[in-house]
């Protein structure tokens, strides 16, 4: 019903590549990997893929990103991608991060469905199988779980476990493994996700604007082969920030005002007690109230006018910006009227 | 890229503001030591500022002598690196020279920038041995310990404006006011090469310089955009939040403790103002916190037009085993454009 959102328009720059160099029709799948310094990794990676996908029969693509590698990653991946022309190789000019590695796959990517791993030979190609049945349940996004994980217990796994509980309870989202890369996304819905920042670790949570229908599948997890871990434990007051921004953004995308008006409610108690108390404790001829009570409930209450506008300026930046309510909930819809997606 | 332009050519890009040598002398001097370095060039002055009548007529009487000059002039007082943006637009190189209105390092030496080119995408001269006064030196020290402070990247001398660039570097960072000063940082936070080149200083920039209070202002001003937008650009409510979070806390405290004195220990509030100040904080950490959350939001609903990475290449390779390649068979395409870039263009 009504015309399409001016803001509508899906950012497709993997299908004007396909438009643009001729490549055949998108294929059914494309599992995307971001390497990072993996110069022993990506050869068995590379094969490991293969041979978990060529038997089910399908079409698929490699996207391999590198992010900035000083080691011999590129030049490995560049010749594997020689020889298979199903790999997709994006080469970033610096180090960027997880999470644009991440992004750049999503938005390099053609594929239905897109399936995203580590470079680290942590997850298992050959669990992809059991990712395509689920997606085909009609699952939106499945998420591994690695229900054995093999790494260090005080550094890894309990701050993970404490993070996920977390993530959970703020954002609603309950998955019992948030740090998993191996996970499956429908392509048109993750494509319209904003990423960016550090936030590969909350897709399935910012995806939650859109209102998915979220599955958990168990995963199989090997020890590290190669390399080195590149995480470190410094990373709760980041993970807390980066949380509030989820819940925010999150709710924002109903109401900016609103969500600034409940941030108010608290100031504007305080203060009208503290200016009401003030003036009661004046007694008649008394030349002076109370200056610390009626002071206080002046600041308190100014704030709060303070916060709303805050809001309201909300309201402004969130009409101009290009994320649409709208657009989220055309993603996961589902109709029985022939319906037309717009261009 | 955009324009047609040719691959050997030189655009030298001198923008004039408020200190200037007197211009024709300054032309000489350039026209000598481009015309030694044999290769094409040409001059693009832009005057910055209120009209500059007499600069104007004799660089129009320059280009009217079939000099390879290009004179743009600003309605008024736009800022170095605005002009220098303006003056890019007119540019034909595919290399870009960027030179002050006065002599700042020897002409001869602007061969070396030109050289360094081979290995960097940006070529950042250097004063150097440089000849100031105490104070300048201590202020130069200071400014430059505080920027790499604050930024983490190291950089000897800012000030100086005789710099060399590819092409591709002005096409991707955008900058506005004065920042064409931190233009290597932010090149460099791109993921461009970025070379330092020791240059001789003119006798001509050897007097001191005196600033006005106003210009210290607005170099730290500067300093703390440049703070911001290198470290929190995608984050706002890293910063403000830590800002807002530490008042908040501090403010909570110092009221808890009122509390507590005025409940239990029957400490009088009403004759000093502390109750006043555990408000003030509280409330203004409150609003710093609720700022980083707006700033977020303007993130998150601009990110899909400001990519957070710039793609060097995508390789892809058709057929099995086949030479022709796709997209661009390994050369440049799909370049994105940075957040960086976006947001400092305003």
């Amino acid at each position: 019903m009504g015309k399409p959102s001016a803001y509508a328009k899906l950012p497709r720059p993997a299908l004007r590549l396909t438009e643009k160099f001729g490549l055949p029709a998108p294929p059914k799948l494309s599992v995307i990997v971001p390497f990072y310094n993996e110069e022993d990794s990506i050869g068995p990676m590379h094969a490991a893929i293969v041979a978990a996908l060529d038997p089910l029969g399908i079409a698929y693509e490699m996207v391999f990103v590198d992010d900035g590698s000083r080691d011999a990653t590129a030049q490995r991946t560049e010749e594997i991608a020689r020889r298979d022309p199903r790999v997709r190789f994006v080469k970033f000019r610096r180090n960027y991060g997880q999470t644009a590695a991440m992004a750049a796959g999503i938005e390099y990517a053609t594929g239905e469905i897109l399936v995203t791993m580590d470079g680290d030979l942590q997850n298992d190609p050959a669990d992809i199988e059991l990712f395509l049945d689920k997606m085909a349940e009609g699952y939106d996004i499945v998420v591994g779980w690695r229900h054995k994980r093999q790494d260090k217990l005080v550094s890894r796994k309990i701050p993970s476990k404490i993070a996920n509980w977390l993530i959970g309870k703020v954002t609603g989202v309950q998955i019992t493994d948030n740090g998993c890369s191996l996970k499956a996304f429908r392509g048109s819905l993750i494509k319209r996700i904003p990423l960016y920042s550090e936030m590969h670790r909350f897709i399935p949570a910012i995806a939650s604007i859109a209102g998915p229908r979220i599955a958990e599948i168990k995963v199989r997890h090997h020890a590290r082969q190669f390399g080195s871990s590149k995480y470190g434990l410094s990373r709760i007051y980041k993970v807390l920030l980066d949380l509030m921004v989820i819940k925010t953004v999150a709710s924002f995308t109903s109401r900016p005002l609103l969500w600034f008006a409940l941030l108010c409610w608290p100031l504007m108690i305080i203060g009208s007690v503290a200016l009401i108390g003030g003036l009661f404790a004046a007694q008649p001829g008394d030349a002076g109230m109370s200056l610390p009570l009626t002071g206080t409930g002046i600041i308190f209450l100014g704030a709060s006018v303070m916060l709303l506008a805050s809001g309201t300026l909300g309201e402004l930046i969130y009409r101009l910006g290009d994320v649409r309510p709208e657009d989220f909930a055309r993603l996961t819809m589902k109709s029985n009227a022939s319906h037309k997606v717009p261009k | 890229m955009t324009h047609a332009h040719s691959l050997s050519l030189v655009s030298v890009i001198v923008p004039v503001g408020e200190r200037k040598s007197p211009i024709g002398a300054l032309y000489a001097e350039y026209k000598a030591a481009l015309s030694t370095l044999g290769i094409p060039y040409e001059l693009i002055f832009v005057l910055d500022g209120p009209p500059q009548p007499a600069v104007e007529g004799v660089l129009a009487q320059l280009a009217a002598h079939g000099e390879p000059i290009t004179i743009v002039s600003l309605a008024r007082y736009f800022g170095e690196a605005t002009a220098l943006m303006i003056g890019f637009e007119h540019a034909m190189g595919s290399v870009i020279l960027t030179l002050p209105a006065y002599l700042q390092v020897e002409g001869g030496e602007i061969g070396k920038l030109l050289a360094a080119l081979g290995e960097a995408d940006l070529a950042v001269g250097y004063r150097e041995p440089r000849e100031s006064s105490w104070f300048q030196s201590l202020r130069q020290l200071a400014y430059h310990g505080l920027l790499r402070f604050v930024t983490r990247l190291s950089f000897r001398d800012l000030g100086c404006n005789a710099r060399a660039f590819n092409r591709k570097v002005l096409e991707e960072v955008h900058l506005y006011g004065d920042q064409q000063r931190f233009l290597p940082l932010l090149a460099e936070r791109q993921g461009f090469r970025v070379k330092q080149v020791a240059l001789r200083q003119s006798k001509g920039d050897r007097h001191a310089e005196t600033y006005r209070p106003r210009t210290y202002t607005r170099g730290l001003i500067d300093i703390f955009t440049v703070f911001f937008l290198v470290r929190f650009t995608k984050k706002p409510l890293r910063f403000f939040g830590m800002i807002g979070v530490a008042m908040g806390a501090l403010g909570l405290l110092e009221m808890l403790y009122l509390i507590v004195d005025r409940i239990f220990f029957h400490a009088p509030l009403a004759d000093r103002p502390a109750i006043l100040l555990a408000s003030l904080l509280i409330v203004l950490g409150v609003q710093v916190f609720a700022l980083g959350l707006l700033g977020e939001l303007i993130i998150f609903t601009h990110a899909a037009e400001h990519k957070d990475y710039k793609v060097d290449r995508v390789i892809q390779y058709a057929g099995a085993g086949g030479e022709r390649a796709a997209p661009g068979g390994g050369l440049r395409s799909g370049e994105k454009s940075d957040v960086v870039s976006s947001s400092l263009s305003g």
